[in-house]
């Protein structure tokens, strides 16, 4: 599961609940152009994100996600755009009432782009791929429920576990179906999507063009190429000169000002899942104390925070649940802005006078200039905040590992990770019984709804308890050409699904 | 006191134009930021402005993305430069003056060792040897920054102190001093220092225009004066990102860093013609 963002991305391990029902309806990009798709273009997408390798039980970071997911490899379901689990490679599943045995059937006719045929064998060594010892997949431990695995025949698999897990169909939407004849993948692949693998050029770009005899869907253009970029500066150019048709991210909104206004280009503006957040050391004095979390929640301005960072993009968030998670309830007005409130809170905390902290800061925007504001908020209820500039590093050994800090700033990236709060070993160390049993409890629910409504009294405890302050949700800034359409907007988890996205000829 | 007998009368002639555009320069910077102890246009961290507004009245040079006020900041950015130039060469000559008078009197072989160390720690680039002082002291600070700055230019003070002193030693008023007893701390302190300072003082002037420079790339790597210091240098970076959209926010502490560098460049340039006879005849 993927806690940083951007370069400073790293992979953890941790837990994640799943299985859902969307929030949101699917957002799609309406198609501003009404000249016909050209299926014969090859679609240049622009990203920042290179793979350092191509197999994802390997540390090949975020962008191996953004360029295979659903492209080259399929798995048993998909994490749809919209936040929805649907069968993929899974034509069909059955659970046992007591919820510990899953009979998947396969869908019929697939093939690897090597031409073998998919089998319940492939399911089984795919599977055991991402839980094996020498696995640096952060999904690891979600599957460890996982006793054993069955192939009564070619297209059946049963999957045993030791206690329910309402997620797992949730969890194998990130375990890629490989053919298990393919020894290694971490410069090759072998998997079943709509596009095969054509050329890596490290550094560069990566090419994708259609696999034959796919099984499903033909995708509506003829290929695409992730071109990697260092610098977004130089990303924002390519795309000015038509060197690329579509960015996936844009994480300034001072960047999109040369987009916004040209009729060449679209800008969407979708749903990310990530977090930006004040992370309280809640084991230490003085966050310790529920009331001086809410004061100091309630001291700091998230809107003109939001607005300073982002312009008009963005979305204030009450507790660390994006909208696209299907917990989601509106709970900015927990805790909303109101520094008078605050004193008094402060007061009533036994800290009449404030109190002073460090806040142990990334090195790398927007953590800096978002210390600052605090800084300058807090100073108006009498708290001082000295502002400690840490490299990412730091942050893992420090913070992560250590637990040696006051408050940090960190972005959270994972769709559905209220998880963490469950944990009273996870780095900010909030504890709270009852939301540690609810979580726990959510895993082993028969029902989805049950999942939910658990989830959701969960997510209501962590923002009452001010847990953390959770400043806003970042969006996800897509841009194209304006004769590109059918892309993903929302990108959780990284994801960028090609085959649906469109070039009209001009 | 003895000092080298060098056309003397002559030096107290009406200082050049250059020392005096310098002197002003330099003199702006140095009341801007003793004004910044007392008063600012804007508390530094209020951020009542709007979102990197462009310059008006209210806001002389705009403000940034947290709608604080740019002028305060490069204002009291006006401070840092000054603190970190101020503290660095200080160092600096604290260092490279020791270090450098001690060469010149050691035994050949100590003095050879110390000339190779010296020559080593410039080959070494500036900001490259700050930033290894840099990471190896545990968070950046401005101490740090002044510190590693510091350290980085006692080389070239100490390199050239020894080289001055050396041709000092070799003077007549030396030996006669050393003949007639005087012990080399007293030698050190009323004929050496009084006759290489004029010299030195032109080098430290320069020293000061360097490390302005360096500790605002320092503080545009994230190296240096950790925020809310105002640092030139990270303004700079903040305003990078929004280059396109409030291009004033870059070119405002650019300038900025422009004047007090050429204003001290020129300051130098006029001391040494006040100061070398040399160059004043060739006029």
């Amino acid at each position: 599961m993927q806690l940083f963002a951007r370069s400073n991305r790293r992979q953890f391990g941790a837990t994640a609940i799943a299985a859902s029902i969307a929030a949101l309806g699917m957002m799609s990009v309406s198609p501003a152009v009404l000249a016909a798709a050209d299926t014969s273009a090859v679609i240049e997408i622009g990203s920042l994100y290179e793979p350092q390798n191509l197999d994802n039980t390997a540390g090949a970071g975020q962008g191996i996600n953004e360029a295979f997911n659903g492209n080259v490899y399929e798995a048993l379901f998909a994490l749809t755009d919209g936040g929805d689990v649907s069968d993929a490679l899974a034509k069909d599943y059955s659970v046992s009432d007591d919820g510990l045995t899953y009979t998947i059937t396969l869908q019929d006719g697939v093939t690897f782009h090597s031409g073998d045929p998919l089998t319940a064998a492939d399911v089984k060594a795919s599977i055991e791929r991402v839980t094996a010892e020498s696995s640096k997949s952060s999904r690891k431990n979600n599957l460890a429920t996982i006793t054993n695995i069955e192939t009564p025949d070619d297209s059946t698999v049963v999957i045993t576990l030791s206690e329910r897990s309402i997620s797992l169909p949730y969890n194998l939407s990130y375990v890629w179906i490989v053919n298990d004849a393919a020894t290694s993948i971490t410069d090759s692949e072998d998997g079943t999507g709509p596009y095969k693998l054509d050329q890596w050029r490290r550094g560069s770009s990566l090419s994708l063009t259609l696999a034959d005899n796919y099984w499903g869907e033909a995708p509506t253009n003829a290929g695409v190429v992730f071109n990697y970029f260092t610098d977004a500066t130089a990303l924002n150019n390519a795309l000015l000169t038509n060197a690329v048709d579509i960015i996936t991210s844009v994480q300034s909104p001072d960047a999109l000002a040369q987009f916004t206004d040209n009729p060449d280009f679209t800008v969407t503006n979708g749903q990310s899942t990530t977090k930006e957040l004040m992370a309280f050391n809640d084991r230490v004095a003085p966050f310790d104390k529920v009331e001086v979390r809410k004061a100091v929640a309630r001291a700091i301005d998230d809107k003109k925070l939001l607005e300073s960072i982002w312009g008009d993009y963005g979305t204030l968030i009450g507790s660390f649940v994006p909208p696209t998670d299907p917990w989601y309830v509106d709970l900015t007005a927990v805790d909303a802005y109101d520094p008078d409130s605050a004193k008094a809170m402060l007061a009533e905390a036994g800290y009449p006078d404030g109190f002073t902290f460090s806040l142990d800061t990334p090195d790398y925007d927007p953590h800096p200039i978002v210390a600052e504001f605090i800084k300058s908020e807090l100073a108006k209820v009498g708290v001082t905040v000295n502002i400690n500039i840490i490299t990412a590093n730091e942050w893992y050994t420090k913070i992560y590992q250590a637990h040696d800090f006051d408050a940090t700033l960190q972005e959270h990236v994972n769709h559905r990770d209220i998880v963490f709060y469950g944990n009273p070993d996870f780095y900010w160390g909030y504890n709270n019984p009852k939301v540690v049993e609810l979580i726990k409890q959510s895993e082993s629910s028969a029902t989805i709804d049950e999942q939910n409504q658990k989830l959701t009294e969960a997510n209501k405890l962590i923002a009452e308890d001010a847990a953390s302050d959770w400043l806003y949700l970042y969006p996800q800034i897509v841009v194209s050409a304006s004769n590109v359409s059918g892309y993903p907007v929302n990108g959780l988890n990284s994801q960028f699904y090609a085959y649906d996205i469109e070039k009209s000829a001009e | 006191m003895t000092t080298i007998e060098l056309d003397r009368p002559a030096r107290r002639s009406a200082a050049s134009l250059t020392f005096i555009v310098g002197l002003i320069l330099v003199g702006l910077h140095v009341a801007i930021a003793l004004l910044t102890l007392v008063w600012t246009p804007y508390d530094p961290s209020s951020t009542a402005g709007g979102r990197l507004e462009a310059p008006s009245l209210l806001h002389w040079a705009g403000t940034d993305r947290l709608g604080r006020d740019l002028f305060t900041q490069i204002m009291i950015g006006s401070r840092i430069a000054l603190q970190v130039g101020i503290g660095a060469v200080g160092i600096g000559a604290a260092i490279g003056v020791t270090i450098g008078v001690l060469a010149a009197f050691a035994t050949r072989l100590l003095d050879d060792a110390l000339a190779a160390a010296f020559d080593i720690l410039i080959a070494f680039p500036t900001l490259l040897l700050a930033m290894l002082v840099v990471a190896a002291s545990d968070t950046a600070s401005l101490w740090s920054a002044i510190l590693a700055l510091g350290i980085a230019l006692s080389a070239i003070v100490g390199r050239l102190t020894r080289i001055l002193a050396k041709r000092v030693l070799q003077m007549d008023f030396i030996t006669a001093a050393r003949t007639s007893g005087t012990s080399w701390p007293r030698i050190v302190v009323i004929h050496i220092l009084p006759n290489i300072w004029p010299t030195l003082m032109v080098n430290f002037a320069l020293q000061f225009g360097l490390a302005a420079i360096a500790e605002a790339s320092l503080s545009y790597l994230g190296l240096g004066a950790p925020p809310p210091n105002a640092s030139w240098g990270r303004l700079l970076q903040e305003a990078q990102g929004t280059v396109y959209t409030a291009p004033f926010g870059a070119i405002a502490p650019g300038l900025a860093l422009l004047v007090l560098v050429i204003g001290i460049n020129l300051f130098a340039d006029g001391l040494r013609d006040v100061g070398d006879p040399t160059r004043r005849r060739s006029r």
